[in-house]
């Protein structure tokens, strides 16, 4: 037996990739559709794109981001924009003029996210009709040069006549887990084998490709059709409105917090009721991690604190409000806690104000709220500010406001997502396609054999992506058949 | 004992250290062939028959006891994990402590796994230094427990999360020493740029799927504790430019102009991306500031 193994010195073999673009599709409706294509096809526009993109996440990591919204109150953002000026100096203006502290949201953003989409599909719909191919009809015969050149390739003489041979190759390569075939003959009296393996690893690179699409198609969703309300306080004992036109109304029926004994929290929890048109529809314990969901709308645990149970009459004595107010607001000094409470039928606002937890106020002792009552429509002076103790009327604009006692209140995000099917799609593609890609990596060997003097000669070569293991895999199944071929068939 | 088993490897990983530098020390003054810094075909499952048969005569008995002294500096670690997470009675993902233990361990894992693989111990010159300065970093900032906040309450889920981003971190590692010495203008004692290239793209090949997965549980993490699975979120964020860079390293390795070097500085890159995602929470605050909630 004489063999020899020729494996590279670690030269990978060139990715047949390059003289394939552009042969997947022929689209060509002008010459500037052609130049788009192109450009959009091109690995180079792909990896500026990919870079670009880092850049603007770079900028954002960076960067302080303006809070969602922020930007829709002109006066807010620019209290904002001057607190920052100390902290950019004169770059401030400029990166506000170039979107800098919204990047996610700027046209920068936007852009390149839609030139990446748009050479990602161009990418895969140009390589899966050569990917399909390759997998479904291969080429089975290479020529006498490729068996040459190629950097895995060995040629070993074998006892048996070359059909013999062929089946000895097929059988150490079915062993090895490729699927063989024989190949087209080249001419008369050899015989061709082709083999392959995970001929469908490729695909993970269009999966995972159009997995990116997904997310993205379900971030869009989301940002059209979901919502978001991050600060849904629901005072202990009281019923709110969730809005969004979801006929939702939430009651918290307990709140408790507990904390270890160092006085970090441990532990926060609502008990939640939820109506629909004022039928209870579901209820349960929310937590940290464990949120309450019905029809697409998911109650999250987010923060929570005191609440003072009001009670507004008017003159003839009916009960015109009677809720828990969330006191949701701090004073600028954090010393005092504010709720709002809005008497629309009577043209007032009223506000509830109460010591901060663990302080202690001179005019707000415990047992008391403070209240002060403004017209609707002018903010200037309240008509009124008074305080209450609890359980005891105090009259204003002839209204009795009555603090009935302390309660406290759950802080909800409310949010309801109809894109986020496809992200979590999109994800499972995404890490699915990838590990599709890189541990089924796809191999392919070809065998040709023909008469020798004595016996017969297999020439053998193989395409496996640049790496290590398959070509100890290679030289491996070089050894066994060699040893296969060695001896005359017996059978 | 989490604390012992720390510094018993800390001890082993300067010792593999000083080891692999004694080793490559001698490939520079004497041949290559005979220090086994590279055992560059013989046994790295790529050499011809001939090769193959090369016997492993004369490898550096310094070498030799650098990869022993990196086994059982992983074995230490491991042993250290798992005793803090007894201990605490969650996985290494509360605190930069353990987390940066953690890292290290993910660095050496990864070193010795492709050690083992393809014989080139110089990349231990660069990967353990890193391992090196992740744990006295952590044992600098000492191994204060506190316990969880309620939104890291989420046990399972983060502790894959964090496995899952320490192996990524680990082959990026790998990655980035193989890059550096890819880059390195002396080549006397060195791999082949050929086989530098392969261990860099074989890691990253490794990390790629973990840190995409790593991302991913995040978003899940997010969305069960706040509703949201992306919030742009400062350590988010940085994470996906670290994604984006080594997304972008794959890709070029298919583009001509960009092999060898240029891929090579793009690993440099997304090493700098990985270790600004990692120690991003000290300046960074947002979500991942391990503060928790609190009220508005
Ligand atoms: C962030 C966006 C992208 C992601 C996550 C992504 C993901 C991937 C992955 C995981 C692979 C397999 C890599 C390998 O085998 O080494 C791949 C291959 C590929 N990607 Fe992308 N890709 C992205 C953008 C693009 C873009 C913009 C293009 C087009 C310009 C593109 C074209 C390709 C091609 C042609 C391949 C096959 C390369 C080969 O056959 O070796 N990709 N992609």
């Amino acid at each position: 037996m004489s063999q020899s193994v020729r494996t590279p010195t670690l030269r990978r073999a060139e990715p047949d990739l390059g003289d394939d673009l552009g042969s997947g599709l022929a689209i060509s409706p002008t010459a500037l559709g052609e130049r788009l294509w192109r450009f959009f096809i091109s690995m180079q526009t792909g990896l500026v794109l990919i870079l670009a993109l880092a850049v603007l996440g770079l900028i954002g990591t960076l960067l302080v981001q303006a809070p969602a919204g922020l930007s829709a109150d002109q006066q807010a953002y620019s209290a904002w924009l001057d607190a920052l000026r100390p902290k950019y100096g004169g770059w401030t203006g400029v990166f506000d003029a170039l979107g800098f502290f919204s990047i996610f949201t700027s046209v920068w953003f936007k852009g390149i996210v839609v030139l990446l989409t748009t050479s990602i599909l161009s990418c895969s719909v140009n390589r899966a009709p050569h990917l399909w191919k390759q997998a479904v009809h291969p080429r089975t015969r290479m020529s006498e040069s490729f068996y040459e050149r190629t950097p895995l390739g060995a040629t070993i003489d074998a006892a048996g006549t070359a059909e013999e041979a062929a089946s000895e190759v097929r059988v150490a390569l079915a062993a090895r887990g490729f699927r063989t075939m024989r190949g087209a003959d080249a001419e008369a009296g050899t015989v061709g084998v082709y083999a392959d393996k995970n001929r469908w690893g490729p695909f993970g690179t269009v999966i995972a490709h159009l997995s990116l699409v997904s997310i993205l198609i379900g971030a869009l969703v989301g940002g059209a059709t979901g919502f978001r309300n991050e600060n849904l306080a629901v005072a202990v004992g009281s019923t709110v409105d969730v809005g969004y036109g979801t006929g939702l109304a939430v009651n918290a029926k307990s709140f408790s917090d507990s904390y270890y004994t160092d006085g970090s929290p441990s532990d926060y929890s609502s008990e939640l009721v939820l109506y629909r048109d004022g039928k209870q529809v579901a209820a349960q314990t929310i937590r940290v991690n464990e949120p309450l969901r019905y029809g697409g709308v998911s109650f999250y645990q987010s923060f929570f604190g005191a609440a003072a149970a009001m009670k507004v009459t008017d003159p003839q004595g009916k009960v015109v409000f009677q809720q828990g107010v969330p006191l949701v607001w701090s004073s600028n000094d954090g010393k005092r806690r504010v709720g709002q409470v809005d008497l629309t039928d009577q043209g007032l606002t009223a506000y509830v104000i109460g010591a901060a937890s663990g302080e202690v106020d001179p005019e707000i002792r415990p047992g008391q709220m403070m209240i002060e009552v403004y017209r609707s429509a002018s903010q200037g002076t309240p008509i009124a500010s008074q305080i209450m103790t609890q359980a005891q009327p105090v009259t204003i604009a002839g209204l009795g406001f009555t603090f009935e006692r302390e309660r406290q209140f759950t802080g909800l995000i409310v949010a309801s997502d109809p894109g986020a099917v496809f992200i979590w799609l999109g994800s499972a593609l995404l890490v699915g396609g990838i590990a599709l890609v890189f541990f089924f990596p796809h191999r392919r060997a070809w065998a040709r054999i023909r008469p020798g003097t004595r016996g017969s000669i297999v020439q053998l070569g193989a395409v496996g992506r640049h790496d290590v293991t398959f070509e100890s895999e290679f030289r491996r199944l070089v050894d066994e058949m060699a040893i296969a071929l060695a001896e005359p068939p017996t059978a | 004992m989490s604390e012992y088993s720390l510094v018993a490897a800390v001890l082993s990983v300067v010792l593999a250290l000083a080891c692999y530098v004694l080793a490559f020390a001698a490939v520079r003054v004497g041949g290559r062939q005979r220090a086994g810094m590279a055992l560059s075909r013989a046994g790295a499952g790529g050499g011809t028959v001939t090769e193959t048969a090369t016997p492993r005569q004369g490898t550096n008995a310094f070498a030799t006891y650098g990869t022993l002294l990196t086994y059982l500096a992983v074995g230490f670690l491991t042993a250290a994990l798992i005793f803090r997470t007894i201990y605490t009675g969650h996985g290494p993902f509360a605190n930069m402590y353990e987390f940066s233990v953690a890292f290290a361990w993910g660095a050496l894992a990864m070193y010795a796994y492709f050690e083992r693989r393809y014989r080139q111990r110089s990349l231990g010159l660069i990967a353990l230094p890193i391992a090196l300065a992740l744990l006295l970093y952590a044992i600098g900032i000492g191994a204060e427990n506190h316990p969880l906040v309620p939104a890291l309450q989420n046990n399972l889920l983060l502790t894959v999360h964090v496995a899952v981003a320490i192996v990524a971190y680990g082959s990026f590692t790998v990655a980035f020493a193989s890059a550096l010495l890819f880059l390195s203008p002396w080549r006397r004692g060195l791999p082949s740029h050929e086989l530098l290239d392969e261990i860099s793209y074989k890691s990253v090949v490794v990390g790629y799927p973990f840190l995409t997965l790593t991302i991913v549980l995040g978003a899940v993490w997010a969305q069960t504790a706040w509703g949201s699975y992306w919030t742009w979120d400062p350590k988010e964020t940085a994470s996906l430019v670290t994604w984006l860079i080594y997304g972008s390293y794959l890709h070029a390795r298919v583009v001509r102009g960009w092999r060898g070097e240029r891929a090579a500085l793009l690993l440099l890159l997304g090493f700098a991306a990985t270790l600004f995602t990692y120690f991003g929470n000290l300046f960074f605050g947002g979500l991942h500031s391990y503060s928790g909630l609190g009220n508005p």
